[in-house]
């Protein structure tokens, strides 16, 4: 890969070059005298007032009101308290810039440089050295005659072979729209209007399709343009520019149209990732005790499709391969305790891991990919029959903002499904022992109401919703015998008018708790701050959530929205009750589809009735016994 | 005669010998004590990983970042919290703005961080407050805050403030927040 170039600001790479240009940047400064600065920046002008010089370099004072100007300006903000070492900036981009206190070494993001000066205190207050700040944001103090001027930067121009294509990743410290100014059969110039840069020269590349780069500084110092003239061999074809970000742009190049047809395997423009789409990494396999077996929890890194099969008793091997992955561990070869019996990790291929489990008899099994990949929990009871293989993946393949779906039920699901009962599938302390005051009260609480009305979209509550879907949950319910407690069937609040937040949940906690209710369902609607999310989640808290959990999630997994599976987390409702406690977040205000659906009476009617199966279910499963907890 | 005199000597100075001895541990044993808390920051290492939620919800990214070292006359006290402050700074951050992940809301920053015992707290600016969203969310943006102050060698435990005062819960999902935080709440 050495012909690979990184044009990052060949300023920063020596010593010499970075005093040159710390004199040249002091030689220009005709306001340093009068320890302030004024400079252009874009349409307005900047003064800087807390300047101050060391070792002849110019330091900014960080609570100089012409900085505060200009972080915000950037879109930057400051992390900094008096006495704090440390001075943190976050660029929009967003990259962390920092910086401490006698120091001479800065960050910016993952790249360490050194600075003139280090950060120094005076008079209680921290000055970071001006040239580097600045480079920092992307931006270059310059002189047009008596005035000084900010002018933003084509900071990186990064060349990247991805397969057979090279893309070119320009990033700047002004919104980048590039455009092509002139094309031949041997040369295309890209103009990037609204930045200058220190990148000035000619660069080799000899890869797709690209022979070199010349990178040319044109325009004035106030209203400059950098332009970009890729030389190209014989034949070879390039896309327009694509922007993720108004600050990043991505150019692709390949040497012919054939090669061009390749998949890029980069995501465009993030310069982050090189892994190729969908490969993954298992970066370790964990056995550890539940309260009746074992979690086999394999760690897996990035998207990846697994398939797992299990032969037939007496040969009780169990096996899972994760597909387009690379062990990034030894391979495993140990003895585990019963009933798990052995565990074997190993690259069975070139994309594919394999973790095989010797069973100590017909256990039961959960494959379950979780947050962070896949779990087989084996539990101490043996099943008579049981699914011997099934697929599913983990991990998220995005684009264009959406998901795609990656998470199949386990298949204790599938298995329930087809069994209509519990077939031995439920593993751990996933069924909760509470023994319940009333085992036939449940508890419905619909999110929000009264002074919060959660989310909104369109003039549509969340808290609208919540209630119309809790009470269609409440009829079916109260139809197939149950007695059912709303915490609220109005639009109130449950504690007092315009509670607090920790007083409002608490009191419909007390209302199931204080009744003994067998189960609580806490009714909500999500919501996120782009369209990208959809898709209906339950949220649990405890691990005696779990079992209610899933039998709800798998009636909604075939909703008509996307089954994003069953999450825990740190919500108060579920957390501070003591009966088994979902909280349902049917679907995403924020996205059209889901608020399509949302919106539809006969939607939110089937999301009540699959609710209510999945109780029924769980019911069947774990039939409510007045025995004591053990 | 000779086995007499050994006898006399060593007798003479057992108390004295025991009570050197004592005193020799015991300097030790605070000497010890001293150079682990005093050195207790050392163990920070040189990479921080940061943790970003995938879209997905519940998927974790991760990104790894060079720590600056202890610097001269920064105790290794100050320098844990200084590496705290900036774990917390790069997760609130989150990765660039191309890598497709759940972010705090716009405007959400630390404002300070300290440790006690084994729990960070960090303080965040009331920004994230702001934003009435769900569950998916606030679940999403504290478990990669969590995770990567918690990767943090010394540190168990998340204690979020909001303008620094305790804040019960979050308003959209309602992720309660008034206390500690471990990897184990997600």
């Amino acid at each position: 890969m050495s012909w690979i170039s990184r044009f990052i600001a060949p300023i920063f790479k020596t010593r010499t070059a970075c005093a040159a240009l710390l004199l040249a940047a002091w030689a220009g400064l005709p306001a340093l005298a009068g320890a302030s600065i004024t400079a252009v920046y874009g349409q307005h002008t900047i003064r800087f007032t807390h300047v101050s010089t060391s070792a002849g370099a110019t330091a900014l004072g960080i609570n100089d009101p012409g900085f505060a100007t200009l972080l915000r300006d950037t879109g930057a903000s400051l992390t900094w308290q008096p006495g704090d070492r440390y001075v943190l900036i976050t660029t929009s981009v967003p990259t962390v810039v920092s910086f401490a206190v006698g120091d001479r070494r800065y960050d910016v993001g993952s790249i360490g440089l050194q600075a003139g000066i280090a950060p120094y205190q005076q008079g209680g207050e921290v000055y970071l050295p001006l040239n580097e700040l600045l480079r920092s944001l992307d931006l270059a103090l310059r002189q047009d005659g008596p005035i000084a001027v900010l002018q933003p930067q084509l900071a990186m121009l990064d060349v990247r072979s991805t397969g057979s294509r090279v893309d070119l990743v320009a990033h700047g410290g002004a919104p980048l729209r590039p455009r092509i100014v002139a094309q031949n059969a041997n040369a295309v110039t890209y103009e990037f209007d609204g930045v200058g840069t220190a990148l000035a020269g000619t660069r080799n590349v000899n890869a797709g399709g690209i022979r070199a780069l010349q990178i040319v500084q044109t325009g004035t110092l106030r209203a400059p343009k950098t332009n970009v003239i890729v030389q190209l061999e014989p034949g070879a074809v390039y896309d327009a520019p694509r922007s993720n970000d108004e600050r990043d742009v991505l150019i692709s190049f390949a040497a012919s149209a054939a090669a061009a047809q390749t998949p890029s395997s980069q995501a465009a423009g993030s310069g982050v990732s090189s892994a190729p789409a969908g490969s993954a990494a298992v970066t370790g396999v964990t056995v550890t005790p539940t309260a009746d077996g074992y979690a086999v929890a394999i760690a897996v890194a990035g998207s990846a499709a697994f398939e797992w099969h299990r032969l037939r008793d007496p040969d009780n091997r169990f096996w899972v391969d994760v597909k387009g992955a690379q062990l990034q561990t030894p391979p495993i070869d140990q003895t585990e305790p019963d009933p798990v019996g052995a565990l074997r990790v190993r690259q069975i291929d070139a994309a594919t891991v394999r973790v095989a489990l010797s069973l100590a008899g017909p256990k039961a099994l959960a494959i379950v990919p979780s947050g962070t990949g896949l779990t087989v929990f084996v539990g101490e009871e043996e099943v008579a029959s049981a699914p011997r293989a099934g697929t599913g993946s983990v991990g998220s393949v995005v684009a264009s903002g959406e998901q795609a779906a990656t998470v199949t039920p386990a298949p204790s699901d599938q298995s329930g499904d087809s069994a209509g009962g519990d077939n031995g599938w439920k593993f751990g302390s996933s069924h909760s022992t509470y023994v319940p005051k009333n085992p036939r009260l449940i508890v419905i609480d619909p999110g929000h109401g009264g002074s919060d009305p959660g989310s909104a979209r369109n003039g549509v509550k969340e808290a609208t919703l919540a209630l119309d879907m809790a009470k269609r949950l409440r009829g079916i319910l109260i139809a197939r015998g149950w007695q059912v407690q709303m915490t609220h069937d109005a639009d109130v609040d449950v504690y007092a008018p315009n509670d607090s937040a920790h007083d409002e949940l608490q009191a419909r906690d007390d209302i199931a708790n204080n009744a003994g209710a067998r189960l609580l369902i806490s009714i909500h609607v999500n919501a996120f701050i782009n369209s990208g999310p959809y898709g209906t989640t339950c949220y649990i808290s405890k691990p005696g959530d779990v079992a209610l959990a899933r039998s709800i999630q798998r009636q909604l997994a075939s909703d008509g929205t996307k089954d994003d599976g069953v999450i825990k987390s740190h919500l108060y409702v579920t957390l501070h009750a003591l009966m088994p406690a979902v909280l349902v977040e049917t679907a995403f205000l924020s996205n059209p589809n889901d608020f399509a659906l949302l919106t539809s009476p006969s939607w939110r009617q089937k999301i009540a009735q699959s609710i209510a199966d999945g109780i029924g279910q769980y019911d069947r499963q774990y039939p409510a016994s007045n025995a004591p907890a053990q | 005669m000779e086995k007499g005199r050994r006898s006399r000597i060593p007798a003479n100075n057992v108390k004295s010998t025991r009570a050197l001895t004592l005193l020799v541990l015991l300097a030790i044993v605070v000497a010890g004590a001293w150079y682990y808390l005093s050195k207790r920051g050392h163990g920070i290492g040189s990479t921080l990983t940061v943790y970003y939620t995938k879209l997905d919800g519940t998927t974790l990214g991760n990104l790894s970042f060079s720590l600056r070292p202890q610097q001269p006359g920064e105790s290794a006290s100050e320098h844990l919290r200084n590496t705290v402050l900036y774990a917390a700074v790069q997760a609130v951050a989150g990765p660039p703005s191309d890598v497709p992940a759940i972010r705090f809301p716009p405007g959400t920053r630390v404002t300070s961080a300290s440790v006690n015992g084994s729990t960070a707290v960090v303080d965040l600016s009331k920004d994230v407050d702001r934003q009435a969203g769900g569950s998916f969310g606030e679940n999403g943006e504290f478990k990669a805050i969590v995770y990567t102050v918690t990767g943090v060698p010394g540190i168990a435990a998340l204690k979020v403030t909001v303008g620094g005062e305790t804040l019960p819960t979050l308003p959209g999902g309602h992720f309660e927040l008034d206390q500690p935080l471990h990897r184990s709440d997600f």
